[in-house]
């Protein structure tokens, strides 16, 4: 390896780069945006969801039950509608997404210990939303009934009795129970794969459309130099996207780095020099751009955006999926970044993540070196 | 309207796409794994719940404690642990979703009519994931309660209670897929329209050819009809491929108009091509192209309704949305597959897309011609 | 303004400026029907421009031009369909066949769809190209290349064909051949504008206009420039002269 040489191609692919203004740019406002939307936008949390009440009994026991409802951090009883003919106006328009009638007798069938039916319409449109909405109501039902049997027993005349098992449930990780805690980090993954691996997709690719890589297979060049000068500017910005995004993270969320700082240096530097790899691999063997574009887009981006854990949970998909996911760097990176924003775990944990990445880098760094050499470098 | 010259540049314009066979494949192909990738990943349905138990009772009552959570369907304890150091060390890998630690006088307390209370920690990594289970894990709970209470107080037990009787609007069987199939379809038939166009403009550029086709008497709004008409058919094709894939592989019915669907998609393909033409006049090379297509493609696709629910956006984002072409391809979509409603409930969307098609493509145009002269 | 009947190309004091930049400094030329026309220059001069101008690409500054019967400012689409073009750089579909490119160009100029088999072929024939009609024109080696150049700029039967350096990178022989093309295409009535560094081709045209910093320094035939730019040089060369014209300023 010929440092001068090596410091040459270097230099050339930052003109190209910095010449390249637009690119450039595009390189850091991408990153940028992304943590703004996926910041400010992007909730997959479910709570406060919109309640409307139709309360034909108005009873004390009505009552107690919509307040009680409301108090749950989950639902909000946004109006209490007097028929139900406007239940359709208030979802279709998605002023409420839970629609409750509480039935003229309720009051007096809890009371004659009878059996109390509720009619309830959830908004299905959003299967996900709907199916949490279901699973929060069932909960608050049940917490309902105990209490309801809880006084029950107590009019029977055991005053005393209290409720048998309170669960204390302490969250670990993530304890504000917020999205975005772990949305942001995840960005993080999908800036790389952007900047290191779409970029590069497309830089040797134009050197053979262009018809320069004639020209530089000619030169004493080897494989090494190339793919380390192509790499190495790449990095950089990479690594500079990183730096810029945890800062805004921090900044404008509050989201911190628990681990040790220099765990997540390393362990990005690994995850860059996959994606780099990855999109120079991309590049050589499609050798036109059109193609390397789309093809960056599906072996890149997409796998890091839908399997590795980001915000799609690997362990709901079919088999076949959760194969793959292995083999997709982001799976692990999205675990370490994981382990170093939520968890604060040490080496042991991150370890073997981080040689899966290692082997990977190697892997597709002997590739890269092997296409390369083939073609005549 | 010189339609030979049109055909022309339109049949050019195929040849070139079309003569590399990896792009045919590309262009057919992927379209088919980005359904199939799509449509099985985005599933936030809780399936198990993995949980560890620290038992220091070892009680009939703890017993039947854990028989109840493993009784649910969802619920399974992976791990029964003597060792508080395993119980962190299993939550810290994600090992398992929760623990539970029974205390010693578990079944003292109970019996005597006390609560007894147990600890659970919950990994909160996923938030959403997280809330879902703890309300899963009150509700066996409560079951558990009001079993014990039972059995503890047997009497006539028939006490007022509730039951919910849950019904679910629009798609009753919550089928995720249902719900994301029409929205892939959408993402992407946009990804191929803005992409391809811009690219396609920018090869001439840098191919050189422009310098030629300048010299002819070829009008600017030619050429540019030149350029969206194949990717336009291109798209439409897609749209069949896609179609297929929804209606045979994931069942999606198709209860709605054909017709319509492939109507209000060249409608929302205005958009799309233009912002294509658009992205081809502030680009000079084809890796600015690219950048610039994510940089639109991405906030569009997030903020469309597609898997973030558009309600739960903050108030500002929510008014950006209604420059979003993909948020009411999204809604006709859903609305044609899913509920087959016609054209008389989706014509705001159908109106809005072609208001906002047209301003958009219009506005490229009058951009283009500037750059041209 | 108006030509002359025998002219095709007449321009009168045209001018381009670029913000403060003048690339063309109110040049006065004309070109006869048929006639060779050799416009020569070193780069930056002012040629590039003045083509552009010509063919209708770019508007002056100021002044008036007429090309093929039309006003270069108003009438540029009347310009196009009556003009062919080769430039410098290669800039036909690589990835397409000669075959495919001479069809598109067809459309292009719109050729009626009825006269298209006997133009491709007249064309595939003229430039030699007929045996590898169907191969990508990235394959054929340079030399062919440009003949399909040529070719794509003939096919529509232009009065004015303008050639900018159409034989850079090409053999002597096939330099040769194509100069012999030309000369048929000008007795046949086509006028030829043709920019060059050769000297020894501009010897091929009739008549020769020579641009420096946007102005002209010399203008006649190739005999009377060499008189006039190296009077005390009997046996001096066109090279002889292009070089020390370009080396005086113009007044």
């Amino acid at each position: 390896m010929n440092s001068l040489r090596l410091k040459a191609i270097v230099q050339k692919e930052f003109y190209h780069l910095i010449r390249d203004y637009r690119s450039l740019y595009l390189a850091f406002a991408i990153p940028l945006i992304l943590i703004i939307l996926f910041g400010y936008a992007l909730s997959l949390d479910v709570d406060h969801i919109k309640t409307v009440v139709i309360d034909y009994d108005k009873s004390w026991q009505s009552r107690d039950f919509t307040t009680k409802l409301n108090a749950s951090p989950y639902f909000d009883v946004v109006a209490e509608l007097d028929s139900s003919r406007q239940v359709a106006d208030y979802i279709d328009h998605d002023r409420a997404s839970v629609a409750i009638h509480i039935p003229p007798d309720f009051m007096k069938n809890v009371r004659a210990d009878r059996e109390a039916q509720m009619q309830i319409i959830i908004d299905g449109s959003d299967p996900i939303f709907a199916g949490a909405v279901r699973g929060y109501l069932t909960a608050f039902a049940e917490l309902y009934n105990s209490k309801l049997l809880l006084s029950f027993l107590n009019r029977q005349g055991q005053a005393t009795i209290k409720t048998p098992v309170e669960g204390r449930i302490r969250i670990w990780f993530n304890e504000d129970l917020e999205s975005r805690n772990f949305i942001i980090p995840g960005i993080i993954a999908i800036i790389i794969m952007i900047v290191g691996a779409m970029l590069t997709s497309l830089v040797i690719a134009r050197e053979y459309e262009d018809g320069t890589m004639e020209t530089i297979k000619s030169l004493p060049v080897h494989a090494g130099e190339l793919l380390l000068g192509k790499s190495i500017p790449y990095f950089f910005i990479g690594l500079a996207n990183v730096l810029i995004a945890m800062l805004l993270g921090q900044l404008l969320f509050g989201i911190v780095l628990k681990g040790n700082f220099w765990l997540m240096l390393i362990a990005t530097s690994l995850y860059l020099i996959c994606a780099l790899s990855l999109g120079l691999f991309i590049s050589s063997v499609t050798k036109s751009q059109l193609i390397a574009n789309q093809a960056a887009i599906m072996f890149t981006y997409l796998p890091s955006l839908l399997l590795s854990n980001f915000v799609f949970p690997i362990i709901n998909m079919p088999q076949a999926l959760q194969w793959i996911t292995y083999v997709v760097p982001a799976r692990y990176y999205i675990d370490i970044l994981v382990g170093l924003y939520l968890r604060d775990t040490g080496l042991t944990y991150l370890g073997p993540n981080m040689i899966v990445l290692g082997v990977m880098c190697v892997v597709m760094t002997g590739l890269n070196y092997v296409l390369l050499k083939k073609e005549g470098l | 309207m010189n339609w030979p010259r049109i055909r022309e540049l339109v049949r050019k314009e195929f040849i070139q796409l079309l003569r590399d066979k990896r792009n045919r494949a590309v262009l057919f192909v992927a379209p088919i794994i980005q359904m199939l990738v799509f449509g099985y990943v985005v599933n936030y349905d809780i399936r198990t719940i993995r949980v560890a138990v620290i038992d220091y009772s070892r009680t009939v009552e703890s017993r039947k404690l854990m028989d109840a959570f493993e009784g649910s369907r969802i619920f399974s304890i992976t791990h029964y642990l003597n060792d508080e150091k395993k119980f962190e060390d299993l939550l810290i890998r994600g090992s398992v979703d929760m623990g539970i630690k029974i205390p010693q006088d578990f079944a003292s307390v109970i019996r005597r009519g006390q609560t007894a209370p147990l600890q659970i920690v919950a990994d909160g990594s996923m938030s959403n994931m997280a809330s879902l289970r703890m309300a899963y894990t009150t509700s066996v709970l409560e079951q558990f309660n009001r079993g014990m209470l039972r059995e503890l107080y047997p009497q006539q037990m028939k006490y007022g209670r509730i039951d919910m009787r849950i019904r679910t609007w629009y798609n009753p069987n919550l089928e995720s897929q249902h719900f994301f199939v029409p929205g892939i379809v959408a993402f992407v038939i946009m990804l191929i329209s803005l992409l391809l166009t811009s690219i396609a403009i920018i090869r001439e550029k840098e191919a050189g050819t422009m310098e030629q086709i300048i010299v002819t008497p070829l009008k600017s709004y030619e050429f540019i009809l030149g350029k969206t008409i194949p990717y336009t058919i291109i798209s439409l094709l897609q749209l069949i491929v896609v179609i297929i894939v929804a209606t045979y592989w994931f069942e999606i019915p198709l209860v709605g108009s054909v017709s319509l669907l492939f109507f209000s998609a060249c409608l929302f393909l205005l958009s799309t091509l233009g912002i294509g033409l658009f992205i081809s006049t502030i680009s000079r090379t084809q890796q600015q192209a690219m950048m610039m297509t994510f940089f639109f493609i991405l906030p569009f696709f997030m903020l469309s309704g597609f898997v973030f629910p558009i309600a739960n956006m903050p108030e500002v984002v929510q008014w950006l949305s209604y420059l979003n072409p993909l948020r009411y391809f999204l809604v006709i979509l859903r609305g044609i597959f899913l509920k087959g409603v016609g054209l008389d409930v989706l014509w705001p969307q159908c109106l809005s897309l072609a208001i906002l098609g047209t301003v958009v493509f219009w506005g490229a145009i009058v951009r283009f011609k500037k750059r041209l002269d | 303004m108006t030509l002359s009947p025998s002219e095709s190309i007449s321009v009168s004091q045209l001018e381009k400026k670029f913000g403060k930049f003048v690339a063309v400094n109110k040049i006065t030329f004309s070109v006869k029907k048929g006639e060779i026309f050799g416009f020569l220059g070193s780069n930056g001069s002012g040629k590039s421009t003045t083509i552009r101008m010509l063919c209708g690409i770019i508007t002056p500054t100021s002044g008036t031009g007429m090309v093929a019967g039309y006003d270069i400012t108003t009438q540029t689409e009347e310009i196009k369909q009556s003009i062919g073009y080769m430039s410098q750089k290669f800039s036909l579909y690589e990835d397409l066949t000669p075959y495919e490119n001479v069809r598109f160009y067809l459309g292009i100029y719109n050729v009626p769809q009825d006269q298209w088999p006997q133009r491709i072929d007249w064309i595939l024939n003229m430039t030699h190209l007929q045996d590898v009609r169907h191969r990508l024109t990235r394959e054929l080696p340079p030399g062919w290349r440009q003949r399909l150049a040529l070719g794509c700029a003939l096919l529509h039967r232009p009065q004015i064909l303008f050639l900018d350096e159409p034989t850079s990178g090409v053999d002597p022989v096939t330099r040769q051949h194509f100069w012999s093309f030309i000369r048929r295409l000008a007795a046949d009535g086509v006028t030829v504008f043709v920019t060059t560094h050769y000297m020894d081709e501009a010897l091929f045209c009739e008549r020769l206009v020579m641009i420096n910093a946007g102005s002209i320094v010399a203008s006649g035939s190739p005999s009377e420039i060499i008189a006039q730019a190296c009077p005390d040089k009997p046996d001096a060369d066109l090279n002889d002269a292009f070089v020390s014209l370009m080396k005086r300023m113009p007044d």
